[in-house]
């Protein structure tokens, strides 16, 4: 989640969040009224804070609570009692597939509140394996902004957790659904100048057989059809090419095209000093890459 | 060095914003180069080595690199595999792509097979004299690591 937030934990170890331009004494139909009012101890103020987080703070306290849950897709309700989310419900759904909805949210408001108890758990599943539920949901379902390009030759790409900044520009990755869109689209981009076709490239994660991201000490961070072997080679590789780059007295490394007797590879540092690899399919149009990272 | 290869690098040339090339085998022998003094034989023999355990660490995992392109900023390294010793070209950053690929592979062609020639060749043998000269009091030197093959240079510090 990345909007702002307010905290208010109550002794009870519960926490009152809000979106900071809300007033902090609105009521919230359902809203335990004085609910932050009365309580004693620390009222914080948390930026970027994740639902996901909130969640296991709540399960790690073992509240016995109930909370509402504002985000983009309209309000929900999370059920806990003692460690665990027991019954949850959006206006269309209940029970695991409404905590599953409420938790793919990414940006609202996290409140306590007054509601009946239900007669039964609905949700059996632990708390971590929900979010790890909705996180492949939500990995599956993001085809857009999974990798992003800088403008310009000098190569620095951010994944989607990666802060924004004015300098790159996202490249949206979408699924191709219509047969031969991809075609259709890497012609119209070649027949571009390449800045243009960089800003419109339309790639999406259908396109590439490999994604692997490396922290700069060569730990996986992410992975998408990336073998242990092949992330071990691209840590070794990155190494060699730094030496080579700093042996040469050339500036620091920013990305390379590899091209193999069966495929091709595409690297490159990102901001963070993460290395990015993909291995596109072999009918990938690759210029729109090539001229983001310089290539 | 062979004449005929340093003359065909030099071809290389004739495109816009190459700063020159070079040649290694795989064990770290610098078959031929035409790139600035500035480069000691050294730094080259060991930047090619290096590019050419690249290719030797993606044919592990069964990927046969042919040719590659790396930035560093203002430059890029461009590889082309010859056999099992690679051609590196040093060239700037904005550099016509298609035109350096394009003179990358005659080069390539035209001296595969002087480079297999110098890839046959037995690398030079240095005597137990030469390599581990006696040593005496004053002339005793600190003990360096034993360098992979092909390395002369880690990290800026001369190994043997």
């Amino acid at each position: 989640m990345k909007g702002r937030q307010h905290v208010n934990p109550r002794p009870h170890g519960a926490s009152d969040i809000h979106d900071e331009d809300e007033d902090e004494d609105k009521t919230v139909p359902g809203v335990k009224p004085g609910a932050t009012g009365a309580s004693v101890g620390f009222r914080a103020k948390l930026a970027g804070v994740s639902l996901w987080d909130l969640v296991q703070m709540e399960c790690m306290a073992g509240s016995r609570m109930v909370v509402l849950v504002t985000g983009e897709a309209g309000i929900g309700y999370l059920y806990f009692d003692r460690g665990h989310i027991i019954h949850a419900v959006t206006a269309e759904l209940v029970g695991e597939p409404a905590a599953l909805e409420v938790l793919s949210w990414t940006n609202g408001s996290f409140q306590p509140c007054d509601r009946p108890w239900p007669e039964t758990a609905t949700i059996v599943t632990s708390h971590e394996a929900l979010i790890l539920e909705a996180a492949q949901r939500r990995d599956e379902g993001q085809r857009s902004n999974l990798v992003s390009f800088p403008r310009s030759g000098r190569a620095a790409v951010t994944e989607e957790f990666a802060p924004v900044t004015e300098e790159f520009e996202d490249l949206e990755l979408t699924d191709i659904e219509e047969e031969g869109a991809l075609g259709m689209r890497s012609s119209n981009v070649e027949d571009e100048p390449p800045g243009a076709a960089a800003a419109h490239a339309d790639l999406g994660t259908t396109d590439f057989q490999v994604m692997l991201r490396l922290s700069a000490s060569g730990v996986v961070v992410r992975s998408h059809g990336a073998s242990e072997q092949q992330a071990e080679t691209i840590a070794y590789v990155k190494r060699l090419v730094d030496l080579t780059g700093e042996l040469l007295g050339l500036d620091e490394f920013t990305a390379l095209e590899f091209v193999f007797a069966g495929g091709r590879c595409v690297m490159f540092t990102d901001t963070n000093g993460d290395t990015v690899v993909l291995r596109p399919k072999p009918e990938t149009n690759l210029q729109p890459i090539r001229g983001r990272l310089g290539l | 060095m062979l004449e005929s290869m340093r003359a065909s690098l030099a071809t290389l040339k004739d495109v816009a914003g190459i700063s020159g090339s070079f040649v290694c085998t795989q064990d770290g022998r610098l078959l031929s180069r035409d790139i600035a003094a500035v480069f000691d034989d050294d730094v080259l023999a060991e930047a090619g080595s290096r590019l050419c355990r690249v290719k030797e660490a993606f044919a592990a995992g069964g990927d046969d690199l042919e040719a590659g392109v790396m930035r560093f900023g203002e430059h890029k390294i461009f590889l082309k595999a010859v056999g099992s010793s690679m051609l590196c070209i040093v060239a700037a950053g904005g550099i016509n792509m298609p035109a350096l690929r394009m003179a990358a592979n005659l080069v390539g062609r035209r001296i595969a097979a002087d480079v297999s020639r110098g890839e046959s060749e037995p690398p030079p043998v240095r005597t137990a004299a030469a390599a581990h000269p006696p040593e005496t009091g004053s002339t005793r030197r600190p003990t360096q690591p034993l360098a992979p093959p092909g390395m002369r240079r880690f990290r800026g510090r001369a190994v043997e």
